[in-house]
């Protein structure tokens, strides 16, 4: 009778214990958040999503950094950093998103953003039921908010916060040797071969020179203005930065390029540099990297932070 | 006057077409990055379980839409350049030749650098642009001026010829992403197709279409010349004037949804006009089904041949379009 009882009672519990593990599974599935992404757009997430694709470089580069690289299931085809995101499988480019094949890879968030992704290929990818969370970083500190935001998204707060934090510290590091310098050399920031190209106000390059405690010698103009050689002995830079963006070109001949023009001061005073790229082109954590390289050169003189 | 509709000849003709634009449409849903195949599409078709369940979405939400807008635009393309070429009775008239295109192509870039939506704003903003030069293409055409016969096609050529130095001037002064947002529409792009723009091309193509098959035995009669024509009794300026406008229509929503797609408008009138014939009649439902089908296979390679990602499609028909059109010429001259 008890063993009974008690055998009826341990079918109660298996019981309770099965479905309690089905529905508890069942309800995590289905847990999703509520939130909006850096457009104010609404959006539902899953509270933990596992496969993610990261619709540009600086996405992937974020996601690492908050130590998530291991949920992305897709990436660009320009992502190669860190080496790990070589491996990733690709999903066309960040402008000409391939939707059919981030469809076939079952991601349950992408992350993309504003600036390149197609508005058309993110409506897309939503009415297949794909949540877009889009990121809009226009400056250092946008850049960093998107940090902070990612890491809540996959579950990486401290994480994210401790990324951000040391980004922090490093730009107020370098704000304060510019402050300290008083002087502000004019920069010539160098992006396009041929024709010359620069990047003036309301750009990332803009704030980037300007946070090193330089003048943008092209901040007269908005976006990226083109500068004929007449215009370039006019502005009279006192550093010249060649950024290799364009593919294949030869920066020294670039570098040789300058030297035409003995009376600007840059060349004059031989600081006319090439620089990586990779830092400055993308808005992930990597440009303060290039920030800190920037303001060694337009301040040599002082110990570098 | 009016001959006997050569029922027979449609007939057989829509007996070849038909099974290789449903072979197309087969194809086009098939391959592509997402993966599939033949076998999947068959399963799907069918209501078997497909083994990935992503790709009944991908057949259905992603490809359907591309396979049926490429098939209305190949539709138009080929039946606009048919049209132009009985109107201006010019072989290598084409859809684009009017200064459709060029018109089309400012209002879709001026809808790109104010960060308009593609769909619907764009396309309305490419809409506008190609009927402005309709409109300024009938004006100039109703000058009575020394050119004659030839003032619609030379008048045409100029707008077009205008458009183009305002188009390489937009572009000059564009610097960011969106120079690629324009140029990947003025290669024309299929990637991003929505059955929302499927729905209006194929009201617009529907309704035109039929418009032009019962124009179709005037378009034999302009062949004859003007001046036969007239004496046969065909009421000559409204024939002219219909076939314009319907054409323009068209050409006009298809630009706008899908950017500039070359030399469909030139091969497949050709192409159709060497196997089936010179009968209008026969010649526009064929040049709906042909145009339909090329431009699905052209969107298929141009899905299936890059190793990574994709090329636009306007690449595809030119790069097959201009030598085929060579090889036609050869064999037509024989």
């Amino acid at each position: 009778m008890s063993l009974r009882r008690h055998g009826g009672l341990a079918a109660w519990i298996l019981i309770v214990i099965v479905l309690g593990g089905i529905l508890g599974r069942e309800a995590a599935a289905a847990e999703k958040r509520l939130l909006f992404d850096q457009l104010g757009r609404r959006l539902e997430v899953p509270a933990e999503p596992r496969r993610v694709v990261a619709l540009a470089e600086s996405v992937t580069e974020i996601v690492f950094a908050v130590g998530r690289g291991d949920r992305l299931v897709g990436t660009t085809r320009f992502a190669d950093h860190p080496p790990e995101a070589l491996r990733i499988p690709r999903v066309g480019t960040y402008i000409q998103l391939d939707i059919e094949r981030i469809a076939a890879l079952r991601p349950d968030l992408c992350i993309g953003t504003r600036d390149g992704n197609p508005r058309a290929a993110v409506e897309r990818l939503e009415a297949l039921g794909i949540p877009v969370y889009v990121t809009h970083p226009m400056g250092l500190a946008s850049m960093i908010a998107s940090v902070r935001e990612i890491g809540g998204l996959l579950g990486a707060v401290a994480k994210a916060e401790e990324v951000a934090g040391d980004l922090e510290r490093r730009i107020a590091r370098v704000a304060a040797h510019a402050r300290a310098q008083g002087r502000r050399p004019r920069v010539f920031f160098q992006i396009g071969v041929d024709p010359v190209v620069s990047a003036g106000r309301g750009t990332f390059l803009h704030e980037l020179i300007e946070a090193a405690g330089g003048e943008n010698a092209a901040g007269e103009a908005e976006g990226y203005p083109q500068y004929g050689p007449e215009h370039l002995l006019r502005l009279a830079p006192e550093v010249v930065v060649i950024t290799t963006m364009t593919q294949g070109a030869d920066f020294e001949a670039v570098r040789r390029s300058w030297q035409r023009f003995p009376r600007i001061p840059a060349v004059r005073d031989g600081r006319v540099h090439v620089v990586d790229a990779a830092v400055f082109n993308r808005p992930a954590p990597r440009l303060v990297d290039g920030l800190e390289q920037l303001a060694r050169l337009v301040h040599p003189e002082i110990a570098a932070p | 006057m009016k001959a006997p509709l050569p029922v027979v000849r449609i007939l057989r003709v829509k007996a070849i077409l038909l099974p290789l634009l449903a072979a197309a449409i087969l194809a086009g849903l098939s391959w592509g990055s997402g993966g599939g195949g033949p076998e999947a599409l068959f399963r799907a078709l069918v209501g078997l379980p497909v083994d990935d369940p992503v790709l009944a979405d991908i057949f259905w939400k992603i490809r359907l839409p591309r396979v049926l807008l490429a098939a209305l635009t190949g539709a138009v393309l080929a039946l606009g350049g048919l049209v132009f070429q009985a109107l201006l009775r010019n072989p290598l008239a084409e859809p684009y030749i009017l200064g459709i295109s060029g018109g089309a192509a400012i209002g879709a870039i001026l809808g790109i650098l104010a960060g308009l939506p593609r769909y619907p704003w764009g396309s309305l903003a490419s809409f506008a642009g190609a009927l402005g030069t309709v409109g300024l293409l009938v004006l100039f055409a109703s000058w009575k001026t020394a050119l004659g016969k030839d003032a619609l096609l030379l008048s045409g050529v100029m707008i077009n010829a205008f458009c183009g130095a305002v188009i390489l001037f937009l572009i000059s002064v564009t610097s960011d992403v969106r120079l690629f947002n324009i140029l990947s529409w003025l290669m024309g792009d299929l990637s991003l197709a929505a059955m929302e723009q499927v729905a209006l091309l194929a009201a617009v193509t529907a309704a035109c279409a039929t418009g032009l098959f019962f124009l179709s035995h005037g378009m034999n009669l302009l062949l004859l010349g003007p001046d036969a024509a007239r004496s046969l009794g065909v009421p000559l300026e409204a024939l002219r004037w219909a076939l314009l406008i319907l054409t323009s229509l068209m050409v006009g929503v298809s630009v706008s949804l899908c950017g500039l797609l070359g030399f469909v408008g030139l091969v497949m009138p050709h192409l159709l006009r060497l196997l089936f014939g010179p009968d209008h009649r026969v010649l526009v439902p064929a040049c709906v089904l042909a145009g339909a089908s090329y431009m699905i296979l052209c969107d298929l390679l141009a899905r299936v041949l890059p190793r990574q990602g994709e090329m636009p499609v306007g690449v595809v028909t030119a790069l097959i379009g201009a030598p085929a059109f060579i090889v036609l010429l050869r064999r037509a001259a024989r």
